[in-house]
């Protein structure tokens, strides 16, 4: 294995000669001059220095490992995006973030992402040091939500409530967060790392790195854990199973076990080669799963005891449409979910969430990744009256079945790669045909800026990307359609359907696709 | 029911094999053609980028600016390369309105300097409002103290509305940089401004200011558009306050009078953060716990006696073993209080002879210097309390002119002046509704 990229395992296999190491590319090597996180201290400094006479990797990626995000398309304008394991926020918390976002004021706006989680949008670098102070007061954390780290958590966004759950995710997601971003935690990884931990038959996880599924073992109820999967330009992989079923209170230790291999071990030279699939592509599957114990075994965890088995699981079906209203397993208790369209928020909507949920529910809320919003223990004779909320008119509880499961990515309006504005194209067309159609149920549809896919268009019943195409001699911006995309017990990825069409055209070709294949049916235009 | 997994891998090949990347401007797909994207992707990730070819295909338009293709130059800009694409917009305006915002972020003197030129009056160039609103943010960005009276004046003077909110977000987002006097004042007057969203804007920029309390609360008496008037409360309620100790000398056995007691209790109400008040004859030990997060200790005394010199910062050193504690001059060192002390004497002078104050004993240089001083604000005569009582009812038969009581609250001094003098001239300092009201404003607005 001379050539390969993958450096050796202390301990296991000898060392590479340095000589015949391939060299570390420039993000590698900016990364490791300082961690970024040592930036927290310097933060009003920074400020008052202004962010111009910041070096560029300072800029474009220490920050990141405080979860703050320079946006070329708004300089002086940040992102900060924050950490939310299991999608889960109280509505004090949400209350500081309505703050932050309203005294940004025409440029605030919080996203929810498709990792149940929250970005927030316009900030200035003078922001950034009261912020990091008030996120900690109220128990939230930025850290290391950005570029090469363990990115947030998710799990079952109705953990805790929901009636067909297995097993209640949130104190999972919760310490595993706790173990990676604790002393032992890595600090710079090849590339960045997604985890997840299912807890219904409806978790469908495979586009994570590391994705802990239910599963029972001996009757036992544990997780099958499957790795590798990822979206990029380049290449998508739906997870694999790694070989082997874990017990709840061994998913710390084995994660940190997973991503203190990765740092090692991931490539260093390629960042369009350092997905974590890669390495396990390198290792072979069985070599990649016996390191991994290895190193678990150096962290003291009983990999001893490992259950070996070849990836069954409990998760059978696609998640489900969150919006409505529905009973919680606790009797007397409803979740109502809001369709929040694309998933962005202006101020007066989160404070308006804020005392939806202190006056109706008990004070939490949770994000979903399909980027809506529950509020969580309505009493069922106060759900009529939540219904009646203004809010409501803007966010409802019944939306229709192409808004209800829309995924965007940002857009060009803050990223900088985007050939579409793709948040306010997916609404026109989405609000247009809602308009046109009947459809029967809800159709997941994901939408992205470009082939860079953070909107996650393969994992769409029919996903769209942004590009370009001729029309009428002129150049105009386009979408390219994908089809057939699964989340359900035999996953998909969608695949392409149409290369390019204008976006003026795109409510007609939907309509027909959405007729042809859908069973969506015309409304009466003359009604 | 236990299910397997799908099938394990689903790789999906989106882009060619990587080829050998030549970075040559001719090379580059046109737009909408299927690779550019993919092609500038590869451009993007050369590093360092030679960019004259790049440049001079512009400048001689065999490349058109699209966002695109800038996104990818920017990262890779120095000054000089940014001066002339910059230089090259600004002949070319409408050809990429994009330009400005990717290229202008290089912060440089000559950047600066080139900005500043175009946009002033006069300056190479004459822009329109549209052209004007696109480079203004830009002079924020450069963070030149020198900038400010330039965007101040575009903001303020009547003018376009999106040039008025440009020049506002130039000074937000340069906002550490102004002289900081002279930026609160504008935010001030702006906060004022008939147009809600510049309005607002003032607002939030004034609460990210060191001090915000202060100006914000201020602007709390001036009246503002609902919506503004509704921000300004919200912003606000978010600011960190420190609670107040205020510190009086007190009566026998920490006995503090009705009016002191009522004035923290208003100001408590007013700041909506915690007002503690302490006397210095009070036997009982300092609290032991901590007065919360930060605390601001307030001597309440008027003199710089031996109780400022010597109790205060006795008492400042025991309270800092329990927390960050901000010690404040006494209230007579305060500017506003002596300016609001001249005012009552001006007032109680409009009918009659010019009062003296009547204060308590003291002794020493700095008390000398300090009655002088307040002599001089002031424009009234400090006389000190008789220690006999017949020495006090021949002052205050006196008619060379009134006299008031140089005490705060209700004391022993204001008691023995009521049978003398009646009760509206005995009256101690926070009786006169004036005095109160500026008292209780200066505290309001502290940090
Ligand atoms: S998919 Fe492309 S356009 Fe959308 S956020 Fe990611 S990089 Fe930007």
């Amino acid at each position: 294995m001379s050539d390969s990229p993958v450096p050796a395992l202390d301990g296991a296999g000898g060392a590479t000669p340095l000589a015949t190491q391939p060299p570390l590319t420039k993000v590698e090597l900016a990364k490791s001059s300082f961690c970024g996180l040592d930036l927290a201290a310097r933060l009003d400094e920074l400020a008052s220095m202004g962010w111009e006479s910041l070096d560029e990797a300072t800029l474009t990626i220490h920050l990141k490992w405080l979860g703050i995000f320079f946006r070329p398309v708004t300089p002086g304008r940040f992102m900060v995006r924050l950490r939310l394991p299991n999608g889960l926020i109280s509505a004090d918390q949400l209350e500081v973030l309505a703050e932050v976002v309203d005294r940004c004021g025409d440029h605030g706006s919080a996203d929810i992402t498709t990792r149940q989680n929250i970005q927030l949008r316009g900030l200035l670098l003078e922001d950034m040091a009261p912020l990091m102070n008030c996120l900690e007061r109220v128990g939230l954390t930025s850290r290391q939500s950005g570029h090469d780290n363990p990115r947030n958590i998710t799990g079952n966004p109705l953990a805790g409530i929901d009636p067909d759950e297995f097993v209640d995710t949130r104190p999972l997601v919760g310490a595993i967060q706790n173990v990676l971003l604790g002393p032992d935690g890595p600090r710079n990884l090849p590339r960045k790392f997604n985890v997840a931990v299912g807890g219904a038959p409806d978790s469908f996880l495979l586009h994570n790195d590391l994705a802990y599924l239910p599963a029972l073992w001996q009757g036992e109820l544990g997780f099958t854990v499957m790795v590798g999967g990822f979206f990029s330009a380049q290449r998508n992989e739906l997870a694999i199973p790694l070989g082997l079923w874990l017990r709840a209170d061994e998913l710390p230790l084995f994660t940190l076990a997973v991503l203190r291999h990765y740092e090692r071990r991931g490539d260093r030279t390629t960042r369009q080669r350092s997905r974590v699939m890669y390495l396990i592509e390198a290792l072979g599957i069985d070599a990649y799963r016996d390191e991994v114990l290895e190193t678990l075994r150096s962290l003291g965890g009983g990999a001893g005891d490992a259950v070996l088995n070849d990836g069954p699981h409990l998760v059978s079906r696609a998640p489900r449409d969150i919006c409505g209203v529905h009973p919680q397993k606790q009797p007397g208790l409803c979740w109502v979910g809001l369709n929040v369209p694309m998933g962005r928020l202006d101020s007066a909507a989160l404070y308006r969430l804020v005392e939806l949920a202190r006056g109706y529910g008990s004070g939490e809320l949770r994000f979903s990744e399909s980027q809506n919003v529950l509020i969580v223990d309505v009493p069922t004779q106060r759900v009529a009256a939540l219904l009646e909320e203004p809010l409501l008119r803007r966010f409802p509880s019944d939306p229709g079945p192409l808004l209800a499961e829309a995924v965007s990515c940002t857009g060009n309006h803050y990223c900088g790669l985007a050939l579409i504005p793709t948040k306010s194209t997916a609404l026109a067309v989405l609000q247009e045909l809602e308009q046109r159609l009947v459809l029967p149920e809800a159709l997941r549809n994901h939408w992205t800026g470009c082939p860079n896919a953070c909107g996650q268009p393969y994992m769409g019943q029919i996903g769209l990307m942004g590009a370009k195409a001729r029309k009428e001699g002129q150049m105009v911006e386009a979408v390219k359609i994908f089809l057939g995309g699964s989340m359900a017990d035999d996953p998909q990825l969608a695949v392409l359907y149409e290369k390019a069409v204008p976006l003026s055209d795109l409510p007609d070709v939907l309509e027909t696709l959405l007729v042809e294949r859908f069973g969506a049916s015309r409304r009466n235009t003359s009604a | 029911m236990v299910r397997r997994p799908g099938p394990s891998s689903v790789p999906v090949p989106l882009l060619a094999p990587e080829l050998p990347f030549e970075p040559d401007p001719g090379a580059l797909p046109a737009p909408g053609h299927a690779d550019r994207w993919t092609w500038l992707l590869s451009l993007r990730r050369q590093r360092p980028l030679v960019l004259e070819p790049w440049l001079l295909a512009i400048e001689v338009g065999q490349l058109e600016p699209e966002a695109d293709l800038l996104a990818v130059l920017a990262d890779q800009l120095d000054a000089d390369a940014a001066i002339r694409l910059l230089r090259f917009w600004l002949q070319n305006p409408e050809r990429s309105p994009s330009l400005p915002n990717l290229v202008g972020r290089v912060r440089d003197t000559a950047v600066a300097d080139l900005l500043a030129a175009a946009l002033a009056d006069g300056g190479e160039g004459r822009l329109d409002s549209v052209c004007q609103t696109l480079l203004l943010p830009l002079l924020g960005h450069q963070r030149r103290s020198g900038d400010f009276p330039l965007l101040q004046k575009l903001v303020l003077q009547p003018g376009p509305r999106q040039v008025r909110q440009s020049a506002l977000e130039g000074l937000i987002l340069g906002l550490s940089a102004w002289p900081l006097p002279a930026l609160r004042s504008t935010l001030v007057s702006l906060a004022s401004d008939l147009d809600p969203l510049l309005a607002g804007a003032a607002v939030d920029a004034l609460a990210r200011l060191p001090n915000a309390r202060s100006p914000l609360s201020l602007l709390e008496r001036s009246s503002l558009e609902a919506s503004v008037a509704e921000r300004l409360q919200r912003r606000l309620r978010a600011l960190p306050t420190s609670s107040l100790l205020l510190l009086v000398h007190g009566r026998a056995d920490g006995f503090i009078p009705p009016d002191i007691r009522s004035l923290a209790a208003e100001l408590e109400q007013r700041r909506g953060a915690p007002v503690r008040l302490r006397a210095l004859t009070d036997p009982s030990p300092l609290p032991p716990e901590p007065l919360g997060d930060s605390l601001s200790l307030i001597p309440l005394f008027l003199l710089p006696g031996g109780h400022v010199r010597h109790d205060v910062p006795a008492i400042a050193t025991a309270l800092r073993r329990q927390g960050p504690v901000r010690l404040l001059p006494f209230l007579g060192a305060w500017p506003c209080w002596q300016r609001a002390l001249a005012f009552e004497v001006v007032q109680g002078a409009a009918d009659r002879a010019r009062p003296r104050w009547l204060h308590h004993p003291i002794a020493g240089r700095l008390a000398v210097r300090y009655l002088a001083h307040l002599e001089r604000v002031t424009g009234a005569a400090c006389i000190q309390t008789p220690e006999a009582h017949n020495d006090l009812v021949a002052l205050a038969g006196d008619q060379r002119g009134g006299l008031m009581p140089l005490c705060l609250g209700a004391s022993r001094l204001s008691e023995c002046l009521v049978p003398l003098l009646g009760e509206a001239a005995a009256a101690p300092l926070l009786a006169r509704p004036a005095l109160r009201e500026g008292l209780l404003q200066a505290l309001e607005v502290l940090p």
